[in-house]
């Protein structure tokens, strides 16, 4: 296989060395990289299929390794499949990741806590109050920092703000992988209403630094609760809209319906969590199970589906807009008076009119700016409900201003797993409404 | 580590939608159709939420973090920046840099001891997050409110102290209240 005249010598040493060292210590993209020699893909058959008369391949049934990516626009991102088809239907499915790897975690080992804030918001860049949540809970739990219940419900407002915003953003390339353009334009719209609102209250419209350890960074301005409200009036009538578009139109009924079927016992073995196995119907929401950030206040119902198709997958994250918007009501309703951030001079800055006049409070400053605060030894893990599933962080400090190691459980990364259980044996178009339902996040899976 | 929740009451089961295809599907190729046709007719008396830009700026509100600005005191018209190198502490991205020199008598250039001689920031690292505007103990840097900031070198794009002493050519206008 590996002569077809594109082999290096630095290529054969290491197949030399495959010999004698074991196997499982060989990084085996390179194994699959190496079983497709593109000068020998024209003359030679691949393995398993049959020659007409004529000598050359059956186009019939051919088995043929195409490449789906890394720039392709169904993949959502710098995906690389490594597809193999039969005719139209796909009998394996292979991902490469890793083209838009951006060393984060790396990164922040070289950050003071506070300035790490700025790099993990850019791993899953849809979820970006996700990351600085998950990222700020591990280091409060390690500093044993309580945070105000103002800013918990701030947290929780914006974070679902940013649920809407997100699995608004999947509506729209979803469906316009299948033809549905309407759509993109529809979603987009809305999505702005909520990027509106986080540019009034942070001032950016992604990545946000709003979060910090210990509360959030100002308080929301005024008029920013009205402008909501009047978001979250507006929102239902749209999400009819989409219903009246999607939910009983014949194309997108025969794409999604009974198509990436994965059974729930799979899906959990694979360790998949969000929309993708609440569809099979397993009620797993951290948001519910484990409650942060006063979550436990709320009254809210988790969406499932029943059979696990694509199908129910659009149908359990446009209900869980709806919960959403059911949350950001309450939270708006029932917001609690009081400080936004913590009042521990040693994590958060000082309020900008005492640097004039409380010399306390310029050396505050002055150190955590330039030093940051420090944390006690230790480990931390945190794991909260993203819009695509469970999103974990674990920080570990070594007594420093600086984490030691800072690693995401990315739920892209995980789900992106179950993909070969979802596409393969189907024909390549479902497979590709299955990338769309699926939801990934190229920026969280490299990371 | 709390219990385990089961969410029992607390479930929604989703829809399921009617099976596509047979008798159904015929009709639905035709009624779902006219019923999104009326749904997306029924747009046609909105406003669009497009801007018109470049015509039209998108205004931005009062909180937006743009192009950075030096600020000076009005009435001295003395540079507020005293060479502390804060802002160069706090920026993640390392980005900016400041070289500090002396006030002198005869050239006064800030308000106190010392001046940034030198203060260069590095547009195409700024990640826009305003921990230097943070940072600043004397409100000399700020976020403005532009965001128009492309060109076509990289080395036009080290904003030099003069760039961020002066104002940008084009204001981008404020959110009006309420809106």
């Amino acid at each position: 296989m590996t002569d077809g005249g594109l082999d290096t010598p630095g290529e054969s040493q290491s197949g030399a060395r495959r010999t004698d060292g074991p196997a499982a210590l060989l990084p085996p993209y390179r194994e699959r990289e190496e079983s497709i020699s593109l000068g020998t893909l024209d003359e030679q058959p691949v393995s398993g299929t049959e020659v007409d008369i004529d000598g050359g391949p059956d186009r019939e049934t051919e088995l043929m390794t195409i490449n789906l990516g890394p720039h392709h626009p169904a993949t959502h991102g710098v995906l690389r499949l490594l597809c193999t088809l039969e005719g139209e239907v796909v009998r394996d499915i292979k991902p490469l990741i890793g083209y838009v790897h951006t060393g984060i975690e790396k990164s922040c080992e070289d950050q003071e806590y506070w300035k790490a804030i700025t790099f993990v918001e850019r791993m899953d860049y849809l979820a970006y109050y996700f990351n600085a949540q998950v990222y700020c809970m591990s280091v409060e739990t390690l500093l044993e920092e309580e945070v105000p219940p103002r800013a918990q419900y701030l947290r929780v407002i914006h974070m679902e703000l940013n649920r809407i915003a997100s699995h608004l953003f999947w509506l729209g390339t979803a469906a316009l992988d299948i033809g549905a353009i309407t759509m993109l334009w529809w979603a987009l719209r809305e999505r702005d209403l909520m990027l509106d609102l986080f540019e009034m209250s942070s001032g950016q419209r992604l990545h946000t630094r709003y979060f910090q350890v210990g509360g959030v960074f100002e308080d929301i301005p005024p008029g920013w609760e009205a402008k909501c409200r009047r978001a979250l009036e507006v929102m239902p009538a749209r999400l009819d809209q989409y219903e009246a578009l999607l939910d009983e139109n014949e194309i997108w009924l025969q794409r999604m319906k009974n198509t990436g079927i994965v059974a729930r016992e799979e899906l959990l073995a694979l360790g998949v969590t969000g929309p993708l196995l609440r569809a099979t119907g397993e009620p797993w929401d951290l948001r519910k199970a484990m409650p942060y950030s006063s979550y436990g206040d709320f009254q809210f119902r988790i969406p499932v589906g029943t059979v696990g198709d694509n199908y129910d997958r659009y149908r359990v994250r446009l209900a869980e807009i709806r919960e959403s918007l059911k949350i950001v009501e309450q939270a708006l309703d029932g917001l609690p008076e009081g400080p936004f951030i913590t009042s521990n001079r040693k994590v958060a800055l000082p309020p900008r009119h005492e640097l004039a006049t409380s010399m306390e409070a310029l050396i505050h400053h002055f150190k955590l700016v330039t030093e940051g605060f420090r944390v006690p030894p230790g480990e931390a893990y945190s794991a909260i409900e993203s819009p695509r599933g469970e999103l974990g962080c674990y920080v570990l400090a070594d007594g420093s201003a600086k984490p030691s190691r800072v690693h995401m459980r990315d739920p892209s990364f995980v789900n992106l797993q179950s993909l070969k259980a979802m596409g393969e044996n189907s024909l390549i178009a479902d497979f590709i409404a299955c990338i769309a339902m699926l939801d990934p996040i190229l920026g969280g899976i490299d990371r | 580590m709390p219990e385990p929740h089961t969410p029992i009451d607390d479930v929604i089961t989703v829809q399921r939608g009617p099976e596509p295809g047979g008798l159904g599907g015929a009709y639905r190729a035709f009624g779902a159709t006219l019923r999104g046709l009326r749904t997306t007719l029924g747009r046609v008396a909105e406003k669009p939420p497009t801007y018109q830009y470049p015509e039209e700026k998108t205004p931005v509100y009062p909180r937006f973090r743009g192009r950075h600005k030096l600020q000076r005191f009005e009435d001295t018209g003395l540079e507020k920046c005293v060479g502390c190198s804060l802002c160069v502490a706090a920026c993640p991205a390392e980005c900016i840099r400041v070289v500090a020199a002396e006030n002198t008598p005869d050239n006064q250039v800030s308000a106190g001891e010392r001046y940034a001689a030198v203060y260069e920031i590095n547009m195409t690292r700024c990640i826009f997050c305003g921990y230097c505007e943070v940072a600043c103990p004397f409100d000399a840097i700020t976020m403005g409110n532009d965001y128009e900031m492309a060109d076509y070198h990289r080395s036009d794009l080290i904003f030099t102290k003069e760039m961020l002493l002066a104002d940008a050519i084009e204001k981008t206008p404020l959110r009006r209240e309420g809106e």
